[in-house]
């Protein structure tokens, strides 16, 4: 398969100044699943903004099927479209994404942009409305949706695009588990359905589900390691080193006892 | 839920690179957000300015207060052009002393003497404002005319008596601008607090600025985000009209956002025990650096006023 996003030796710096990312290399395959999982504030959303070109690296190459991604060659207005419409990005935070009067405007932005005919960006909004079960919220403001229903609007707003690449920052972040087990679907469907999906999480669990090629991040803002997302989350050590696992004690009865422990891992007694 | 993808998103989209060579120029809300970001960037240089090891650095909050409010007065009291240059070079020896970014720092003082002095001050220059001797003519007018309350004489220029208020001004307001910068970028802003708090200066207040000051950079970080999800989602340049109405949609968001954040902080500082009045640890002793060089800038201060 063919890198369809590829990253070379990136370094950033917020603010001049605090390392986010230090020297990083990826490479993303078409069509596949890939998630990058570290600790906070080793620097995954940071990553996934500069995939979409929204944030630019202090040094370092960013392509997309091999063209530049840079401040320059998204200022042409051909490049700007081509890209802006391959690769969509959903943020941690729906609010920050959600700016339209309704959810069915929200879902019609991107197609009426992209100068789609409105029948058919219509046509579009009303299928992923009923994909992502919202269509009972189309006339809604999205100050009343629910913390799951913006997720899925936000999600929405983005696929009536019909982006190749989706990237995901934290998408099951403070979900109850019912619309955490909708999203994981979701995003199993969608890459079925040909799309790349790149998932910036530090949920073990979902990285199982998804059964994603997995690039984790130290505290350090490196590249600790990428392979498939079962090598990683057998490597406890790898794990403990990231700071996603921790030594964890408690007792059984009265008999002190002491295991690694995350939210994925169950422990044998 | 497999039969649901739409049909739309398995359309496979034509995989050639497209340059058109039409630029898209950066609008109003780019620069805009590009100059919030540059005052980020600004509090984290102020954080290592405060970590030099300068002159100024080394001493107590109260101190460097006791100068900024000293100095100020003097600044305003002094009716010479003579003492306010001395002041000047006073203040640019402790901005060399206290080891700070002397172009940067000057740069920001003369923008701000520039459009707070220079120009609000320039039409005094003029004899329709403050008469006296024309030493630069400018427009001549058939007559006089008598407009309101104003009197135009029919020669319009620049007076000697007008030129020393607008140089007098100006400098009025790069000395006292230099004089708080200096103090700004040398006290971390929890030590100002304190030694606000030392003086005497209301809680209320004190409450006020901080959590305006917490705010100030949390809502820029938010602002930042909600450009970028724009961003994300531009596919084309945006016209002024739709760049406006997302601006007001997101100014109300903020608003919302604001209002339901400084409930929940009200709430979580009550849950903590507060009761309207700002307790602060014990403010550590004067050391005799401090004692020495209070009464150093006690004495050149007092030496300034009597001059």
């Amino acid at each position: 398969m063919e890198n369809i996003l590829s990253l070379e030796s990136i370094s950033y710096r917020h603010q001049e100044e605090i390392v986010a990312l230090d020297n990083v290399s990826v490479k993303v395959k078409e069509g596949e699943m890939f998630a990058v999982i570290g600790a906070n504030g080793s620097g995954k959303s940071t990553l996934l903004q500069i995939m979409n070109g929204l944030l630019h690296p202090m040094s370092g190459n960013v392509t997309f099927r091999g063209a530049q991604i840079t401040e320059e060659t998204l200022k042409d207005r051909g490049f700007l479209k081509y890209f802006r419409t391959r690769v969509g990005f959903v943020f941690q935070d729906s609010d920050v994404q959600l700016f339209c009067p309704t959810v069915l405007d929200e879902l019609l932005y991107g197609p009426l942009q992209l100068e789609i005919a409105e029948e058919e960006a219509m046509e579009r909004a009303s299928e992923v409305m009923k994909m992502l079960n919202i269509d009972g919220l189309k006339d809604r403001p999205s100050y009343m949706l629910s913390g799951g229903e913006k997720k899925r609007v936000a999600i929405g707003s983005v696929l009536t695009m019909n982006p190749e690449v989706l990237l995901l920052d934290e998408p099951t972040n403070g979900l109850d588990p019912r619309t955490e087990c909708f999203l994981v679907e979701l995003m199993l469907d969608l890459s079925e359905a040909g799309k790349t999906l790149v998932i910036a999480t530090h949920d073990l669990s979902i990285v199982d589900e998804l059964n994603a090629r997995t690039a984790l991040l130290s505290e350090e803002h490196t590249i600790e390691k990428i392979g498939p997302s079962d090598e990683i989350l057998r490597d406890e050590e790898l794990l403990l080193r990231a700071n996603l696992i921790h030594e964890h004690v408690h007792y059984h009865g009265k008999t002190q006892h002491k295991h690694r422990h995350s939210h994925y891992f169950s422990h044998d007694h | 839920m497999k039969n649901n993808i739409p049909s739309f998103l398995m359309d496979k989209r034509a995989s050639e690179v497209v340059y058109e060579n039409k630029r898209i120029r950066a609008n109003f809300i780019e620069k805009g957000i590009g100059s919030m970001a540059s005052f980020m960037r600004s509090g984290h240089i102020q954080w290592r300015s405060f970590l030099k090891k300068g002159f100024f650095q080394k001493l107590d909050a109260r101190v460097k207060l006791f100068f900024l409010l000293l100095f100020v007065i003097i600044v305003s009291i002094k009716k010479e052009f003579m003492p306010e240059v001395l002041i000047g070079g006073i203040v640019f020896l402790l901005v060399v002393l206290s080891r700070l970014d002397i172009v940067r720092f000057y740069r920001k003082v003369l923008l701000f003497g520039l459009i707070f002095g220079f120009i609000v001050a320039l039409p005094a220059a003029l004899n329709i404002i403050t008469k006296g001797e024309i030493i630069l003519p400018l427009i001549h007018l058939p007559r006089d005319y008598d407009i309101w309350i104003y009197y135009i004489p029919a020669d319009i220029g620049i007076t000697r008596e007008g030129s020393r208020a607008v140089m007098m001004l100006t400098s009025r307001v790069i000395n006292s601008v230099s004089i708080s910068f200096l103090v700004l970028y040398t006290t971390p802003f929890p030590q100002i607090i304190k030694a606000l708090k030392m003086l005497r200066v209301p809680d209320a207040f004190l409450l006020i600025i901080t959590l305006s000051y917490k705010y100030i950079f949390l809502f820029i970080k938010t602002i930042e985000d909600m450009y970028l999800a724009k961003k994300s989602r531009m596919v084309c340049k945006v016209h002024n009209p739709d760049a406006r109405g997302w601006i007001t949609g997101r100014m109300a968001l903020l608003y919302r956002k604001s209002q339901g954040r400084f409930e929940e902080v009200y709430r979580a500082m009550n849950s903590r025990g507060f009761s309207d009045d700002i307790k602060v640890y014990k403010h550590p002793g004067f050391e005799n650096r401090d004692r020495v060089a209070g009464a150093v800038l006690l004495v050149v201060g007092m030496l300034l006023v009597v001059m």
